[in-house]
């Protein structure tokens, strides 16, 4: 069964009185996701990410195309929609004087929880994404960190079947990035919740997406498992040598390698089809005289599919 | 949504404006500082002017309704305009949020501080210029104060729905629209000083029949048939018309991404 299911979606911001510009931000987008996945929506500033998450959490109406969430007509039935997802972003914003329980019991009533089930829901929430020690404090006093951190507590007050976080580790802390993270995998575990987030962090990406579409210029270009993906970009695989002499003229025009590039000691080749290759590369090595003191092989970072990809 | 949850979404709505408004000075000086030098000032000048008590309760009046509209509504407006100011509209829309439930959430809390502003300025204009609000009646009081709300819940609402349509470049019309309204309702002088064209406006302003009714108790003679009933009705159909601009300004927001520009 799928989460999301669009067709053909397309959306053009148009701007200026007098000099009309026209911005097409979507062109003919399909996309498919199921239940229970969190799915990864990739690409460059502008390619068109946020708007079309907006469009699925219904805050915009596409201009053509048919756009179906959780079973609903994005268009038509948008209230019964909204109240079975929610959304956090990475740039939070609230109202400033309101306290982070406040905050959270806001939204809580508007989704119509009350009375001793709404204030168990926003202890729930605060212990959850260890706000408890600030919950009387003003939203404007938070730092960045605990803003995201609101944001993630506000976007689980309705307990919702789908959830989308735009950029959610942006700006935060390493080790409150990964506490994040671990969330996030906990809730779908848990909870089979549907999440798509977009994210520019790819390791983030490679680490919790099932599945993950890049996007560019309004057009998804690619989609697929994290795996999929970087088999379908045809990248090769990395083979890393410590060579001595560390330099050797002819590797980078050996067959089967794409790009070499040296770095910290290291030469890194970016090698097509590498099982086979690796071991003439070896012995090709050897007879010139060259000794090869480690070899290490990797698949290619989702980043490089991102930037290969982004070109 | 059923009545409890219409009833939670609107409550949810009054609490948060008053929430905001208890910790914001700005608001203190709203609800008590403009509206103590308005009576100061105009009760200060009907004495220098040796105005008859009659006529300084008729411009008093007036300067109550002022108050009491201004103060009133820009609580309505602030259903949006809090969340403008914060960048968090998109969070307010994405909720299962009707425009009834910011309206009437708002305009709850607007009645309160009006009726906190006009208790305020009534014992004041009777303290200092022996002006007495009570002597019309608790009727016609009463029917002046709904008609100050119904006004205030027309203009903010209408205010709501230009901001939603025009972004936070119509935000000047959340003090300056009330002024012109209040200017052509006649809150200083009677409709029939302002010219032919310009009465004709002030005939189609609810307020300015509401001020009328309440000035009959005064001793000035009305100058309208039926005016409360005539208020009531233009009460009626302005905030029928002004919640349905407000809707489809919602509606235009969400196809233009205007409410994703004030959300960022």
């Amino acid at each position: 069964m799928l989460a999301i299911d669009a067709r053909d979606v397309t959306k053009t911001f148009r701007s200026g009185w007098l000099r009309r510009r026209e911005t097409p931000a979507l062109r003919g987008v399909s996309l498919a996701v199921p239940r229970g996945v969190i799915w990864g929506l990739l690409g460059p500033n502008g390619a068109g990410k946020t708007t079309l998450l907006s469009i699925l959490a219904t805050l915009l109406t596409p201009d053509s195309g048919t756009v179906t969430v959780l079973g609903h007509d994005v268009v038509r039935e948008a209230t019964a929609l909204r109240r079975r997802l929610n959304m956090a972003s990475g740039r939070p914003s609230f109202l400033w004087s309101l306290r982070v329980d406040e905050i959270v019991a806001f939204y809580g009533r508007l989704y119509g929880l009350s009375g001793e089930r709404l204030r168990r829901r926003v202890d729930e929430l605060l212990e959850l994404c260890e706000l408890a020690p600030f919950r009387r404090v003003q939203y404007s006093e938070l730092s960045t960190g605990l803003k995201q951190r609101v944001a993630l507590a506000k976007s689980l007050v309705n307990d919702p079947e789908l959830l989308f976080l735009d950029e959610p580790t942006l700006g935060l802390d390493p080790d409150v990035s990964v506490r994040v993270r671990q969330h996030i995998a906990r809730l779908r575990r848990e909870h089979g919740m549907t999440i798509v987030l977009t994210t520019h962090y790819m390791r983030e990406a490679d680490e919790l997406c099932d599945e993950i579409a890049f996007i560019k210029a309004g057009r998804i270009l690619a989609r697929g498992t994290p795996g999929e993906l970087k088999r379908q970009i045809r990248l090769g695989e990395v083979v890393a040598l410590r060579l001595d002499p560390l330099r050797v003229g002819w590797l980078a025009d050996a067959p089967g390698i794409l790009r070499c590039v040296e770095a910290d000691g290291w030469v890194e080749c970016t090698v097509d089809e590498a099982e086979k290759r690796l071991p003439e590369l070896l012995r090709a090595l050897h007879a010139d005289g060259v000794v090869v003191r480690n070899v290490q092989v990797r698949e290619p970072e989702l980043e490089e599919v991102f930037v290969e990809l982004a070109r | 949504m059923n009545l409890r949850g219409e009833l939670l979404a609107v409550w949810a709505v009054t609490l948060r404006n008053a929430l905001m408004g208890a910790r914001n000075v700005f608001f203190f000086f709203e609800l008590l500082f403009w509206p103590v030098v308005g009576v100061l000032s105009i009760g200060l000048m009907s004495k220098f002017l040796q105005l008859t008590p009659d006529q300084t309760s008729f411009v008093l009046v007036g300067t109550l309704a002022l108050s009491v509209v201004n103060v009133c509504q820009l609580e309505v407006a602030y259903a949006v305009l809090l969340d403008v100011w914060s960048k968090s509209l998109k969070h307010q829309f994405l909720a299962p949020i009707g425009v009834r439930h910011l309206t009437i959430g708002s305009w709850l809390v607007g009645v309160a501080r009006g009726f906190t502003v006009f208790v305020l300025l009534a014992v004041l204009g009777w303290w200092v210029f022996d002006f007495r609000v009570f002597d019309p009646g608790w009727r016609a009081l009463a029917m002046f104060l709904l008609g100050c709300f119904l006004t205030a819940w027309v203009v903010g609402v209408a205010v709501c729905a230009l901001i939603t349509l025009f972004g936070n470049r119509a935000e000047a019309f959340a003090w300056a629209s009330v002024n012109l309204v209040l200017v052509l309702a006649g809150i200083y002088y009677p409709v029939s000083v302002l010219p032919d064209s310009v009465a004709l406006i002030a005939r189609a302003i609810p307020l300015t029949y509401f001020l009328d009714a309440y000035r009959v108790h005064y001793g000035f003679p009305s100058e309208f048939h039926a005016p409360l009933a005539t208020g009531l009705a233009l009460s009626g159909l302005y905030a029928a018309l002004a919640h349905w601009a407000f809707l489809a300004a919602i509606r235009r927001a969400r196809r233009t991404g205007l409410l994703l520009k004030m959300s960022e």
